[in-house]
């Protein structure tokens, strides 16, 4: 089995890999139907209890089967696309093209990022050069081991080359820049804004995945209903745990509407057990020092900024609320420490949000309530509206863009004949 | 009795003793009784303070280990206001750490009480590594560093710490353009040849003695023939480890151009907001902890502490202060356990060494939006 994770340390290898994946990828046609039948082996193959422990590995086997990705497919890239041929579009005809090699740059906290970010690429025919984070080396070959073992005749895994090298390595950067025809890039600001501004064609497709926050919302008659308030509570807890907090879709902050006879404080007790809960089940393995420093000047900064400020949290840097009052959401902590504020009207505090808010994770008890909620996050730049713990299920279009489209070319044909 | 009084009386009761010589356990209980004073005392003068007090996991009150007292992160003394526990009228003098460029110093004001306690505190230990007598003392810096001011930076504050120690002061810097400096090697050779005989103190940051002394010095090749200095140096190794100057480097080279023994060239760890503490290094390279302070080092993952041998985050414990909140202080600094008692040099309790600042993160994400503020209704703003 050919190791599809190499470790890169000259431009010429970057090169090298980049013309035998544009040559395959030019030569070797595969269709939508193709693909999605490799992946659906895949997702099963994945489905494994030797990789359980991989974070968002569930949720991968389950976007890569053909029941979920056959429908985006078809709304992207339209009807009939699953074998390729052209489609009528009034007196002309249309058809998706490859945009050749697409370099991706996935963010190093994601474990399951590298091989999403493909997915994509791969649909639209592509062939795929990814830089991979030194952190996500080893989880992302048991990833591709499973590939490798249901992609027998290679026609998807001889459309992926994956280069490990450091994130100083600005040549190596450049290089695959250079080689590329469209890009997916994800990450935090920095990282992004480097990658963005490396040489490449001016041909080039780039799609930025970049840094968003989010937040979540829930009305008086949700989270002061008692019976039901656990059960809320369980759903933002995994939206919080997932990723430890430091995806963009990763609530930071939830923002309860005040409703008579509902109490916060009682409230926050139910999300506290619910945090219990989930660290239970899903404890930390490590963190980084300087994550344990903001924790503990997040929950310092917050009571002694205002003694009517309330907080829980264990002696550990495990979980964190901070609950309190007011629209202007605190700057996020991650780490798994969430700020729950008090607002008199969540329509006033969804309407002063901008384009930094990627997803908005509601609980909402009237139907009409939540469209009036979603459509002023609409009009403020929030690209996704979606239930209390659903936040990261990943889907198209992410970030207000298509995923599939966006890695393709739509060739208009007129025929001469007419 | 106020509450005041009886920490006074505490502290100076903690003081008096021989400050490495306590039993562990003696030591700890007599602090931990102490603490609870402090910290029932902060509550009663900040609001703020009292808030997150009472927000602790464990009530401090009835905790039967410093460990399960709140603590308070370092960086809480950028605020502005310094975070206090006595009115403006009542402030003597202001310590502010010192922070490279962009960074926000921390900030932390002494009244008249903690500014002399904090003054015992540092002879106390000194004495404990240099011996009591007074003595010429070279200071490698410029001289405003020596003089009295109202706001007084990390360098003037350990500078002037040890004034208590000189018969003579001598600062061998000229101050340059743009915080730059240059040494005066008439002025620092003159001092050389009078005190050739004499014990002398030397003290300077680490970075300033190895590129404004000994570099130049070295280049020159001229040595001070001091056999009896005694140098004090304390300000961290990043600045140096980046010209990749090692501690043996460093040491060996200052005792070439002093002419004496690498033992009498001393590191110590210390920080404005631990006022009146500093860590020198035994002759084993330990770091060792006085009767009136302590020292936990916490597992980043649990914050629990560490077993010897084990590194974490440095929790910084002192009864000197009670102008500002800074008894219990969770430090950015990492540090090994060697061990709970039993240093062969004989200082009794937690010997300990220092391992740096705590790494930054080197990739927080998609959700990580690093240099951007964000407030809701005033969309968001690259700094």
């Amino acid at each position: 089995m050919s190791d599809l994770i190499q470790a890169v340390d000259s431009p010429q290898k970057i090169a090298c890999a980049a013309r035998q994946l544009r040559e395959t990828a030019q030569h070797k046609e595969i269709t939508p139907r193709m693909v999605l039948e490799v992946f659906d082996q895949w997702a099963a193959a994945l489905d494994n209890r030797e990789l359980h422990e991989v974070p968002g590995v569930t949720f991968l086997s389950l976007w890569l089967r053909r029941g979920n990705l056959e429908p985006i497919v078809l709304r992207e890239l339209g009807p009939n696309s699953l074998n390729g041929g052209w489609r009528e579009d009034g007196h002309a005809r249309l058809r998706a093209f490859p945009l050749g090699l697409i370099g991706h740059w996935p963010a190093g906290n994601i474990e399951i990022q590298p091989v999403l970010s493909l997915t994509c690429a791969l649909l639209g025919g592509n062939g795929c050069l990814v830089r991979l984070p030194s952190s996500l080396v080893e989880i992302t070959r048991r990833l591709m081991e499973k590939l490798q073992e249901v992609d027998r005749t290679g026609s998807l895994t001889e459309r992926i080359f994956m280069a490990s090298f450091d994130h100083s390595r600005i040549d190596l950067h450049q290089a695959m820049a250079q080689a590329v025809d469209g890009a997916m890039i994800w990450g935090g600001a920095e990282a992004v804004s480097q990658v963005r501004g490396l040489p490449f064609p001016h041909w080039a497709r780039v799609v930025v995945f970049g840094p968003r926050l989010s937040a979540a919302a829930m009305d008086a008659e949700t989270w002061g209903n008692k019976t039901e308030r656990s059960s809320w509570c369980r759903r933002i807890a995994r939206d919080v745990w997932q990723f430890d907090q430091q995806a963009c879709s990763s609530p930071q902050t939830l923002f309860l509407e005040r409703g008579d006879g509902c109490d916060p404080a009682e409230f926050v007790e139910d999300l506290k057990q619910a945090f219990e809960e989930e660290n239970r089940q899903h404890p930390r393995q490590q963190i980084e020092p300087a994550l344990t420093s903001a924790i503990t000047l997040a929950r310092a900064s917050w009571l002694l900024g205002n003694d009517g400020n309330r907080a829980l949290f264990p002696a550990s840097p495990d979980w964190t609320i901070l609950l309190g009052t007011g629209a202007e959401m605190p700057p996020p902590t991650q780490g798994r420490t969430l700020s729950v504020l008090v607002v008199d009207d969540l329509l006033k505090v969804i309407s002063t949000f901008d384009g930094t808010l990627q997803t908005l994770g509601l609980g909402i008890k009237d139907a009409r309530k939540e469209e009036m909620l979603a459509l002023a996050a609409g009009r403020s730049g929030v690209d996704r509206v979606v239930k209390l713990g659903r936040m990261h299920v990943f889907g198209s279009p992410w970030d207000g863009a298509e995923l599939i489209r966006s890695m393709v070319r739509l060739v208009r044909h007129v025929p001469s004949q007419d | 009795m106020s509450a005041l009084v009886e920490i006074e009386r505490g502290t100076e009761s903690l003081l008096a003793q021989p400050p490495y010589g306590v039993d562990p356990e003696q030591r700890r209980s007599a602090l931990l009784a102490l603490l609870k004073k402090n910290l029932g005392y902060a509550c009663d003068r900040n609001r703020q303070f009292r808030n997150y007090v009472e927000h602790w996991p464990i009530d401090f009150r009835v905790a039967d280990a410093i460990a399960d007292l709140p603590y308070l992160p370092v960086s809480v003394f950028k605020a502005n206001p310094p975070l206090a526990l006595v009115g403006v009228s009542d402030v003597k003098r202001t310590l502010t750490s010192s922070a490279t460029t962009g960074q926000v110093p921390s900030r932390v004001v002494l009244d008249a009480a903690t500014g002399r306690r904090m003054a015992k505190g540092v002879i106390t230990i000194i004495r404990d590594f240099i011996g009591p007598a007074r003595r010429p003392y070279l200071v490698i810096d410029t001289p405003e560093n020596l003089a009295a001011q109202a706001e007084l930076g990390a360098r003037g504050a350990a500078i002037q710490a040890l004034g208590s120690f000189a018969t003579e002061v001598v600062s061998c810097l000229r101050p340059g353009q743009e915080r730059d400096s240059s040494l005066d090697l008439e002025k620092l050779l003159a001092c050389a040849a009078k005190w050739k005989h004499s014990e002398v103190l030397v003290y300077g940051f680490t970075h300033v003695i190895w590129t404004r002394l000994v570099q130049p010095l070295q280049r020159e090749g001229i040595t001070l023939d001091l056999p009896n200095v005694r140098v004090l140096h304390s300000g961290g190794w990043k600045r140096l480890e980046q010209q990749a100057v090692t501690r043996d480097v460093f040491t060996r080279g200052v005792a070439s151009l002093f002419g004496c023994s690498a033992n009498r060239i001393i590191d110590y760890y210390g920080m404005v907001e631990n006022v009146g503490v500093i860590y020198p290094d035994c002759d084993h390279g330990n770091k060792h902890v006085p009767a009136f302070a302590d020292i936990i080092v916490r597992n980043p993952l649990t914050l629990a502490p560490v077993e010897a041998g084990q590194q974490g985050l440095i929790q910084v414990c002192s009864v000197l202060p009670t102008s500002f909140p800074g008894f219990l202080l969770l430090t950015e600094d990492m540090a090994q356990v060697i061990d709970y008692d039993g240093c062969p040099c004989g200082r009794r309790g937690i010997s300990f060494r220092f391992a740096g600042r705590a790494p930054k993160a080197e990739v927080r994400g998609c959700g990580n939006l690093e240099h951007t503020r964000y407030r809701l209704g005033q969309g968001s703003e690259v700094a």
